[in-house]
């Protein structure tokens, strides 16, 4: 072996670089989900389990309309899902000195950040799409092509969000213990505080705040009148903003404090 | 810019670093010539690993500058990255890929041309070629410390930080290592390593010796050895007198002197402290050891 001399500040193209290690980081993190067969069973099959157990809930509440929950209750369990999905292994990563690793050897955080993001969302769509199928089969949701896109739509990008929102509070545990405190911490405050259960407007002002923290009450606010039967994407123009700016602002801290350097 | 500071692979001056009340670093200087083994030679806490962190650009010292081939960890990474190697105390590796996968994730993010050719390259150097596609958790202790050595050259780097590169690795598969760190170092290759291993220390082409976070001795191995004490043992038969010499080199000529060509003596050993001997008083004096005791040769009779 041959020591090769590389001259030092080399000019390179900076898209290029970003693209091609972002790839290089998906490829490495889908290749892990890969192998890893059971959990990749568990992610696709607990979705399965999850939304009939809520067909059971549903018709055992008769004389409630399920509609007014049923795709919004979708909407919540791949939020929680989701967020749960990466955002352990990123905390291992820390752990185990390959993130220290990845850094020494040139990655930067935003491909890092984005590399885990795209990884998962592939797992994500997949997810999203089994609940979208199971809850139109089991509830006969019979909804147009276009309004079940949208739905699909907004359900996505709120488990893109979610993927995200793991990722950005994994960067402020040290270990896979710190990190579990915070999926109650996440989920339960989407669940009574989104307008998923009760409308935002009858909480407390404190209530009502906290829930613009909750990615699923803009998620909730565009599928409730979606749902509706002239609903249309456009109807909640501002939550579906409000969901976007969120993701973005999400992904945008997630990057900002993924640490480059040991404390 | 001047020839002697060209040679100069790794600058480190006045770095200090505390971990909240603990002062992992106190000051520490050094310089490292291109193409040379270093070794930081110390126990555990002594601040080893943190230099090496700070070095590489994963931990930032709270006081002090280092430079790596001039160029700053923290400001420079970027330039820095594609000719600096690391490879930390922990495999740092990803187990359920294979030893392949692992090498060409950390190659590809220096997006080096060839990189197959590359990672087969350093695959063989490190002898893992037959198992290159196992999953690297069924590998033992040893062998995933080839895998994580190969990560650190497979982009070919100038300067190579080894944290602890043998601990935990078999006699032979040390030598094998110290065989590669010479021959890249042969290549032109600095090799800046941390150990607490002694015989391997001695390999290295300068020392540091370090406690506490300070350093307290920096030289060859061969100056440092003669910091040690030499008991001359004369046998007189059953008779034993047994003399204790430092710098044995200038020392020893005058007590073999005093003795000249006496046909009584039927015996005389040469015990040379170990470095291990020579660390430990060095760490158990209160007074920083690069202040070296005066030569001086002590008499007894047994």
């Amino acid at each position: 072996m041959s020591s090769q001399v590389i001259s030092i500040g080399q000019p390179s193209r900076a898209g290029g670089a970003f693209a091609s290690r972002t790839a290089t980081v998906v490829k490495r993190v889908l290749a892990q989900l890969l192998k890893d067969r059971r959990f990749l069973a568990l992610s696709l099959v607990a979705p399965l389990l999850i939304m009939y157990l809520l067909k059971i809930f549903f018709d055992s509440l008769g004389n409630l309309a399920p509609s007014r929950y049923i795709v919004p209750v979708g909407a919540l369990i791949i939020h929680f899902l989701t967020y749960i999905l990466c955002s352990i292994v990123l905390v291992r990563e820390r752990k185990t000195q390959t993130l220290t690793r990845m850094f020494v050897n040139g990655f930067r955080r935003s491909e890092i950040i984005l590399g885990y993001l795209a990884a998962y969302t592939v797992l994500a769509t997949v997810q999203t799409l089994i609940v979208l199928l199971e809850l139109a089969w089991m509830f006969n949701l019979n909804y147009d092509l276009a309004k079940q896109f949208s739905i699909y739509l907004v359900i996505w990008l709120l488990a893109v969000i979610s993927i995200a929102l793991g990722i950005l509070l994994s960067n402020f545990s040290e270990n896979e213990g710190q990190m579990l405190p915070t999926i109650p911490m996440v989920i339960l405050p989407s669940v009574f505080l989104s307008g998923l259960l009760i409308d935002v407007d009858k909480l407390p002002l404190w209530g009502q705040l906290l829930a613009f923290l909750t990615p699923l009450y803009y998620a909730n606010n565009v599928l409730q009148a979606l749902i509706k039967p002239q609903g249309s994407l456009g109807d909640q123009f501002a939550s579906l903003a409000g969901l976007l700016l969120y993701g973005l602002l999400v992904l945008l801290l997630a990057t900002l404090t993924l640490r480059e350097q040991e404390k | 810019m001047s020839e002697t500071t060209n040679d100069i692979a790794v600058r480190i001056e006045n770095v200090k670093r505390h971990y909240g009340h603990i002062e992992a670093l106190r000051g520490v200087d050094m310089q490292v010539h291109k193409g040379t083994i270093f070794g930081l030679l110390g126990s555990n806490g002594a601040g080893k690993s943190t230099l090496i962190k700070i070095l590489v650009g994963s931990t930032r010292p709270n006081a002090g500058t280092v430079t790596v081939l001039g160029l700053n960890p923290f400001k420079e990474a970027g330039k820095l990255r594609n000719v600096l190697g690391y490879m930390p105390q922990a495999p740092a590796l990803y187990e359920d890929l294979s030893a392949r996968a692992n090498i060409r994730f950390f190659g590809a993010a220096h997006r080096l041309p060839q990189l197959d050719q590359k990672v087969s390259q350093v695959l063989e150097f490190t002898g893992l070629t037959n198992r290159a596609d196992d999953a690297v958790g069924g590998f033992s202790g040893g062998m995933k410390q080839r895998v994580s050595l190969a990560c650190a050259l497979v982009h070919q780097p100038q300067v190579l930080f080894l944290d602890e590169p043998t601990a935990g690795v078999d006699p032979k598969l040390k030598e094998t290592f110290w065989q590669h760190f010479r021959q890249l170092a042969s290549e032109g290759v600095t090799l800046f390593i941390s150990t607490h291993l002694m015989d391997e220390a001695l390999l290295c082409d300068r020392l540091a010796i370090m406690r506490d976070g300070e350093v307290l001795d920096c030289d060859t191995p061969k100056n440092i050895m003669l910091r040690g004490n030499t008991t001359v043992k004369i046998w007189h038969g059953a008779l034993v007198e047994q003399q204790t010499v430092t710098e044995y080199p200038t020392q020893l000529p005058a007590v073999l002197a005093r003795y000249g060509l006496d046909p009584a003596i039927t015996r005389l050993d040469l015990e040379q402290d170990s470095l291990e001997t020579i660390m430990v008083r060095m760490i158990g004096q209160t007074a920083p050891a690069t202040t070296v005791e005066a030569p001086r040769v002590t008499v007894s009779k047994n």
